[in-house]
């Protein structure tokens, strides 16, 4: 198996760059997801791991070995792709088949035994002699894993697997890749812009935008505590407050927003970028829904209703606090066009500092 | 076809299989350059060497650069008419404007066009005609549903390969003087008319609308169809009656569909020489007939200088096309055509005059496309009074009994048959190569590539925009007198290899046509799938891509074989005093003696050309771009 290193990779077209500068280091074994907006460069970067893109600068290495200028049949990578990519005019079997004309199936195997094997793994068993238009969405891109698994690859790269599939399609086939990912043990690259699908099945998760990672983390890391105010928006639903410090001790800050004073305790992340903190520097901080309740009796603010959406466990509501966007994770639909909810000083987390702010002009 | 190697034999067997296998291995990862090489070395040697021939002839006077073949042209009215007084003078602009002011205060009289004005004018009315022939069809086909329609749909394509001097033959036979349309005029006591000699320039014109019209429609249809239904109903809902909703919706984008064929028309139609040859002769030259003309008489120089003076329109004209054409490239198949309303549902619906006009068409069309061919058809087995098979006890007599320097028939068959298979061999891999460097590079990364695979495309479909004779006089000139190279060597290919050469770069530009539409809609993902999987460029395109673009692969082929079968202006050439000539040349040879003979030849011509395109409808090739 494998471990991945990008060091310094950037990709330009012409006038436009997708990628500028992308840093990564992918343990052996690991499932690894790559998750930004559309056009944030997370397709170019797999692509580029891939070899079907050569980077402009930078370099790609598997093993220390240098991966630069070698063709993407000498990289022994599995793709999957967002739209199967299966050969319509080959078999299941044939599809499944097709690396092991150039690769040598694992030792004490002949090349049908492996199809069957890895068609049992995927589920699949007997529907070798189908054609790919007589299968599902969901059967193709598990032929298309198949296809990407049998050669044995050092490296398993999945390129939006799920975005054309339905939404309970999804979540199933999912912890199918996951399971096999783990019985495998193959490293994994995942590129996806669901969020919510990153932080299901990753072990680790890069948040790209605009060709730069803006952070990497396990998914607990990247959700509690996001190192950008652009992280903390784009995964999960965020409450973000723009302020000012007004006083600070030495683990709480007294920060104030529209007129209204919150004492918050900096994540200890923060704590030592913090320590430069004087009263009337400027700080951006973000509550998670979930922490913000009508039940807590610190920070309290009075939300205005907007419109409220029932998900059947929970209810999302979206309202407004003085200007501010607010968004709540409620049990029961509002019954008034006002809440008054409150969060607990350690529910605060901060995401931007004036200084990254100057240090970005 | 695992890479399993053998497991018994000695060190010395195992190093031998190892360096095979390495051979093999390079050959396979080096394949798809290797074509691409050999296909620019054929281009070089076969396409532009013999045109750059054509231009050097053109501009050196003795060994040194002069234009003074291009000045002597220019301004002489008999090639520019009225404006070899422009080129003569060009700063006198007042003299130009007042005579440009004297004419149109005059009310336009006529006015001298010379050799290029009047091959424009011929190329412009033919134009008019085959819109005038070809859109109605395209209304039709697009939106009736009868039996046959989807027939007559594939064969459109038909006329475009069929030989101009098979055509001309049809046409004889057709309209001449005891041709099937004085026949039939002659039932009911009319006739007979000489069609031909009193109005050859009508029939010149009509006999290039019988291969444009299909050709405008061809690609008329195509547009109609991919009109999105829902756009239409769009416009309906929103207050649009349905005349206005066609103006606003069907009518634009029918427009570039319209226009490509216009184009693509006067081109052609630019360019002609068998028809006009043929039923014109000399009286109705245009450019192109008279370089043949210069080139007989061994004027070499004037007919260069005419030849490149043409290839700059034409080149320009190609130009044109190609950027629009990628202009328009954009647009998308609908996802839902307009549905097809039935021509004759019943009978008091088929006698509506809006119906009675579609027959009376579609009679029009009987006499223009089905008369000549038929009329020829006939000819070979009628003799004035009735049926006869003497034309073709002639052919086989002649085949036992001719002299070896007469144009014996069967070699003639066995020669465009074989030529036609071998041009398959160099013209697949040739057009292949072009359509996989073009659409790959159009592909992958950003906009340099992008351009080059432009300038690539437009290099390789040079082919349309040089005239049959322009490549023949540098063919001739070049590789058939041979030139000298350093060394004392000498660059000369003559014969079979110079013949299937040509018709390979001729028909080359019809398979990349059938192919690169294809190419470009498959999903890249398959290519890379394969390429991550384990397998080279070239196996990726032979295992992946190749299988599922067969279909324009044989229409490709299909095309190849018809063209290389029908090829004349540069086998004529190539030809010439050899055994190596086709049916096309000895129908030609037949012509001027015995029309019956000649017409006996020309069904045998017409009837495998027509089967080549038989057996590919029935293989499942497709002949439409959409």
């Amino acid at each position: 198996m494998t471990d991945l290193t990008l060091e310094g990779v950037s990709k330009v077209y012409g006038e436009t760059t997708a990628l500028r500068g992308i840093d990564l280091a992918v343990e052996d074994g690991e499932f690894f997801t790559l998750v930004g907006p559309s056009g944030c460069g997370k397709t170019t970067t797999l692509r580029t791991i891939a070899g079907f893109e050569e980077p402009t600068a930078g370099s790609v290495r598997f093993d220390d070995r240098e991966m630069t200028g070698v063709p993407p049949e000498d990289r022994d990578v599995g793709v999957v792709f967002q739209n199967y990519a299966l050969f319509p005019h080959m078999t299941v079997a044939e599809n499944v088949g097709y690396g092991l004309r150039f690769r040598d199936p694992p030792a004490g195997t002949t090349r049908e035994e492996r199809i069957l094997e890895l068609l049992e793994l995927v589920d699949l068993a007997g529907m070798g002699e189908r054609r790919p238009s007589q299968l599902s969405g969901g059967q193709r891109q598990r032929v298309s894993l198949a296809r990407a698994l049998a050669p044995e690859p050092g490296l398993l790269l999945l390129d939006e697997p799920m975005s054309a599939l339905d939404a309970r399609l999804r979540e199933t086939l999912r912890r199918q890749v996951k399971r096999i990912q783990s019985e495998l043990e193959i490293t994994t690259i995942y590129v996806t812009h669901d969020q919510e699908e990153a932080l299901a099945i990753s072990d680790r998760v890069a948040v790209v935008r605009a060709g730069t990672v803006e952070q990497v983390g396990t998914p607990k890391e990247i959700y509690r505590r996001p190192a950008t105010r652009f992280v903390a928006e784009f995964i999960g639903d965020n409450n973000v407050f723009e302020g000012e410090v007004r006083t600070r001790s030495s683990d709480e800050l007294r920060v104030r927003v529209s007129g209204r004073e919150f004492d918050i305790v900096p994540a200890d992340s923060l704590a030592e970028a913090g320590t430069g903190l004087e009263s009337g520097d400027r700080l951006a901080f973000c509550v998670r829904p979930e922490a913000l309740t009508p039940t807590v009796e610190t920070n309290r603010l009075s939300v205005t209703v907007e419109t409220s959406e029932f998900l059947g466990e929970t209810v999302r509501v979206h309202g407004r606090w003085n200007g501010t966007p607010i968004v709540l994770r409620l049990a029961e639909p509002p019954d008034a066009d006002e809440l008054t909810v409150g969060f607990a000083p350690d529910g605060a987390h901060v995401v931007e500092l004036e200084s990254d702010a100057r240090g970005n002009d | 076809m695992t890479t399993g190697r053998p497991d018994g034999g000695s060190a010395r067997d195992r190093g031998r299989v190892r360096v095979h296998v390495r051979v093999r291995d390079w050959l396979e990862r080096h394949a798809l350059g290797l074509i691409a090489l050999l296909t620019a070395v054929v281009l070089g040697v076969m396409l532009y060497l013999p045109v750059g021939v054509v231009f050097a002839e053109a501009v050196f006077v003795d060994g040194r650069l002069s234009l003074a073949h291009f000045r002597e042209v220019l301004t002489d009215p008999f090639y520019v008419g009225v404006l070899s007084q422009v080129f003569t003078d060009p700063l006198a602009i007042g003299s130009h404007l007042a005579a440009l002011g004297g004419w149109i205060l005059a009310g336009f009289p006529s006015f001298p066009l010379g050799l290029f004005g009047f091959t424009a004018y011929q190329a412009a009315l033919s134009t008019v005609a085959s819109l005038a022939l070809g859109l109605p069809a395209a209304y039709v086909l697009a939106n009736y549903e009868f039996r046959g329609r989807r027939t007559i749909r594939s064969l459109t394509i038909l006329p475009f390969v069929l030989p101009g001097i098979m055509v001309a033959v049809g046409f004889y036979a057709m309209f001449g003087q005891a041709g099937t349309l004085n026949a039939i005029l002659g039932v009911v006591g009319l006739g007979p008319y000489p069609f031909i000699e009193r109005n050859p320039l009508a029939i010149v014109i009509v006999a290039h609308a019988f291969y444009n019209a299909p050709l405008v429609a061809r690609i008329t249809v195509a547009a109609w169809e991919s009109v999105d239904v829902r756009a239409l109903e769009t416009a309906r809902s929103l207050g649009a009656s349905p005349r206005r909703a066609f103006v606003d919706v069907v009518v634009p984008q029918l427009l570039p569909a319209v226009t490509t064929g216009a184009l693509l028309t006067f081109i052609f139609t630019f360019m002609t020489f068998p028809i006009v040859l043929a039923l014109g002769g000399l009286q109705l030259a245009t450019v192109e007939v008279w370089v043949y003309a210069r080139i007989q008489r061994l004027a070499f120089a004037e007919a260069a200088t005419l030849a490149i003076l043409e290839t700059i329109v034409s080149l320009a004209l190609t130009y044109a096309y190609l950027r629009y054409e990628s202009a328009q490239a954009g647009m998308s198949r609908a996802a839902a055509p307009p549905p097809r309303e039935r021509l004759f549902p019943d009978l008091r619906t088929a006698l509506e005059p809006w119906r009675l006009a579609i027959v009376g068409y579609g009679v029009l069309t009987l006499v223009v496309f089905v008369g000549p061919m038929v009329s020829m058809v006939i000819g070979g087995f009628t003799d004035g009074g009735g049926f006869t098979l003497r034309h073709y006890e002639f052919l086989i007599r002649r085949q036992t009994e001719g002299a070896s320097y007469q144009t014996l028939p069967w070699p003639a068959i066995r020669n465009s048959l074989l030529f036609g298979v071998a041009t398959l061999f160099v013209a697949m891999p040739m057009g292949v190569v072009i359509s996989v460097v073009t659409t790959r590079s159009g592909r992958e990364g950003g906009h340099h590539s992008g351009r080059w695979a432009t300038i690539i495309d437009t290099l390789a479909m040079v082919p349309l925009a040089v005239s049959g004779i322009v490549f023949g006089i540098g063919l001739l000139r070049g590789l058939v007198f041979g030139i000298p190279l350093i060394g004392g060597w000498r660059l000369q290919i003559t014969g079979v290899v110079a013949i299937v050469a040509a018709h390979a770069v001729a028909a080359y530009p019809f398979v990349t046509r059938n192919v690169s539409p294809l190419l470009a809609d498959l999903d890249p993902a398959l290519v890379e799938s394969a390429r991550s999987l384990g397998a080279s460029r070239y196996r990726a395109l032979l295992d992946v891509e190749l299988p599922l673009v067969a279909s324009g692969i044989v229409a490709g082929a299909a095309f190849t074989f018809a063209i290389s079968i029908g090829e004349f202006s540069s086998t004529v050439i190539l030809a010439s005093g050899g055994e190596t000539y086709t049916m096309p040349v000895a129908v030609e040879r037949y012509l001027g003696r015995r029309n019956g003979p000649a017409i006996a030849m020309g069904t045998v011509l017409l009837a495998i050309t027509g089967l080549s395109f038989v057996v590919v409808d029935r293989v499942g090739g497709r002949f439409e771009r959409d």
